[in-house]
């Protein structure tokens, strides 16, 4: 309170200083850490920052590997934030009703401004975030980051994928063209090849017998709000898990490199016990060991962030402003489109449903492969190869999941090109009869 | 206080304590939570069954039996194909038992183009994975002369209406 001497006037000065300080009391009742220039505002901004927190205040200099993550986790956080913020724009011009639904489409497309661009990357993103997905799941396995303690985390990544599926089968529905109107028929037949439960599964999807208004709304109501709620809530669990399972997996000897210098190492004093109280069991992890191998969160993970939603963003823009994602003609019952396809990231089950009786190809077979993927964690129990590619340790375990993602991309492959009229086989160079 | 068999021994032969206060009401108010939310669970799970239902009828009238030409017909609502052989009738389902698509006449049978059942004109499987061959309605004449074809009554394959 010098100013107040030096002004003469104790009130005047208090006055000027209440003035002054005005506008940065409201900052700093809402940002409570200076600019992250040294190392406690880089800590700080991860402690007091909710948004933020989901960040450790470290990160080990192996998950920040693009050859390791490839970004991938990231990259499908972030494409469920452009297809929460343009699903919630289009949810302004669209009407779930079997009259109008087609039309406000078409609508979306031909009047409204920016409309067709909104689409486009809803749609391109969506598929973007399927295949993103995917190829998470296949590299937590590759990478054998599965393994304790990240067992339930992976859980948790399965049923992401399958929410992904689900928001990507509900949301291709919303248009009511020819493409929706089918699916909706072929997927809720599947649901009734269940045994036992089969009938009340499609009543129940359906809203009734038939494919209608019910059934547009239900989808429309599991797309825009239950699916999402479910999809932000196992996030949350994922993310969360992360951080509580110790960060990405990471072989041993990079957390803390094998032959640190001796003047590195933090030796023990016998009478004391470095722990955390009531925190944590055992000694803080640093004891005995050197330096760990791991720098600050900012910049370095924020800034990689940061870029890759750039980059992400520019691409599906302008990816958006150059190719229309498609609409097929209005619903109509009677008549099927010959072939008639399902969305690429479907065409592997399609291909199985085609197979024979649909409880085989539709309800067996994918839920054999469900649960063998939540399954994983819990048979494979070797702690060994953990944070590595293709692990040496892992030569078997490896192996079989690539030769089961191949057989799915290779089914993908065959339904996307090699299909033709009445589901027949056809080469890519092969005419189709009509 | 644990419930296991010793102590029920003890309780029915009047050895031990009768149930505390505590333990009572505590075992009151964790099932009378369960028991509301199971409630709970089970109203919301009958509320998405709806129970009346707007949608077509499943008797369909199809006019006189004159208006139909000899041969097939194909009836895109009802999703239906209409056969008339001089006098005869008789309705086969255009909807493939295989997953639901609406089958295409073609001169001897029907083909389904989702997944590539085949079907003889009897509605047969052929080849494909449909499991059944494809359903024959019971068809009737209404007193007023028209032909009536009921698509909840499933009939043999074979029948025909004369009319």
């Amino acid at each position: 309170m010098n100013r107040d001497v030096r002004y003469g006037s104790q009130t005047l000065g208090r006055l000027l200083n209440w003035v002054t300080s005005f506008p940065v009391n409201i900052w700093k009742s809402i940002i409570r850490h200076g600019y992250p220039d040294n190392d406690r505002d880089r800590s700080e901004m991860m402690f007091q920052n909710v948004f933020l927190h989901i960040m450790p205040v470290r990160v080990s200099l192996n998950s920040l590997k693009a050859s390791f993550t490839m970004g991938l986790g990231v990259l499908a956080g972030l494409l469920f934030i452009i297809l929460t913020i343009t699903g919630v724009l289009l949810m302004f011009y669209y009407v779930p009703d079997v009259r109008r639904a087609y039309l406000d489409m078409k609508d979306l497309e031909f009047v409204v401004s920016y409309g067709m661009l909104l689409r486009n990357m809803h749609r391109w993103g969506a598929h973007l975030m399927v295949a993103v997905v995917f190829l998470h799941l296949c590299r937590v396995f590759l990478t054998g980051s599965y393994k304790p303690p990240r067992e339930f985390n992976w859980l948790i990544g399965v049923l992401l994928f399958i929410v992904t599926l689900l928001l990507s089968f509900t949301g291709y529905l919303l248009p009511w063209d020819q493409l929706a109107f089918w699916a909706i028929t072929v997927g809720t037949n599947i649901g009734r090849s269940a045994p036992i439960l089969g009938d009340m599964i499609s009543y129940l999807l359906l809203g009734g017998n038939i494919v209608g208004q019910n059934s547009l709304l239900r989808f429309y109501v599991l797309h825009i709000m239950v699916l999402p709620l479910a999809a932000i809530v196992l996030m949350a669990i994922h993310f969360w898990r992360i951080r509580k399972d110790g960060g990405l997996s990471r072989p041993e000897e990079d957390t803390f490199p094998l032959k640190p210098q001796p003047a590195q190492v933090f030796v023990k004093n016998p009478h004391k016990t470095y722990g955390l109280m009531m925190f944590m069991a055992g000694t803080s992890p640093g004891v005995d060991k050197g330096p760990d191998n791991t720098v600050f969160s900012v910049p370095h993970l924020l800034m990689r962030l940061l870029l890759l939603s750039m980059v992400l963003t520019l691409v599906i823009t302008v990816f958006s402003l150059f190719i229309n994602a498609p609409l097929e003609e209005l619903a109509n019952p009677a008549l099927t489109p010959n072939p008639s396809k399902a969305p690429w990231y479907f065409l592997g089950l399609q291909e199985m449903v085609s197979w024979g009786r649909p409880i085989w190809g539709g309800v067996i077979a994918p839920g054999l492969i469900v649960l063998g993927l939540l399954l994983i964690p819990y048979l494979d129990r070797s702690k060994k190869g953990i944070g590595v590619w293709f692990s040496p340790q892992r030569k078997l375990a490896c192996t079989l999941f690539v030769i089961f993602a191949v057989a799915m991309i290779v089914a993908i492959v065959i339904g996307t090109f090699m299909r033709g009229p009445n589901w027949g086989f056809y080469w890519p160079w092969q005419p189709w009869p009509y | 206080m644990r419930i296991g068999r010793k102590r029920i021994e003890l309780l029915l032969e009047g050895k031990e304590e009768e149930v505390t206060r505590r333990t009572f009401f505590g075992t009151l108010g964790w099932s009378g939570l369960l028991l509301s939310m199971g409630v709970a669970g089970a109203a919301g799970f009958r509320f998405m069954f709806p129970n009346v239902l707007f949608e077509p009828s499943s008797i369909i009238k199809l006019g006189k039996p004159d208006s139909f030409p000899n041969g097939v017909t194909f009836l895109s609502e009802p999703r239906l194909f209409v056969f008339k052989n001089k006098g005869s009738f008789h309705v086969i389902s255009a909807v493939c038992t295989h997953l639901g698509c609406t089958v295409k006449k073609l001169i001897n049978g029907f083909n389904c183009p989702c997944h590539g059942s085949k079907f003889d004109v009897k509605g047969n499987v052929l080849s494909g994975p449909a499991p059944r061959p494809l359903e024959w309605f019971e068809v009737r004449l209404a007193p007023n002369g028209e032909l009536v074809v009921y698509k909840a009554k499933q009939v043999e394959q074979g029948f025909s209406l004369e009319a």
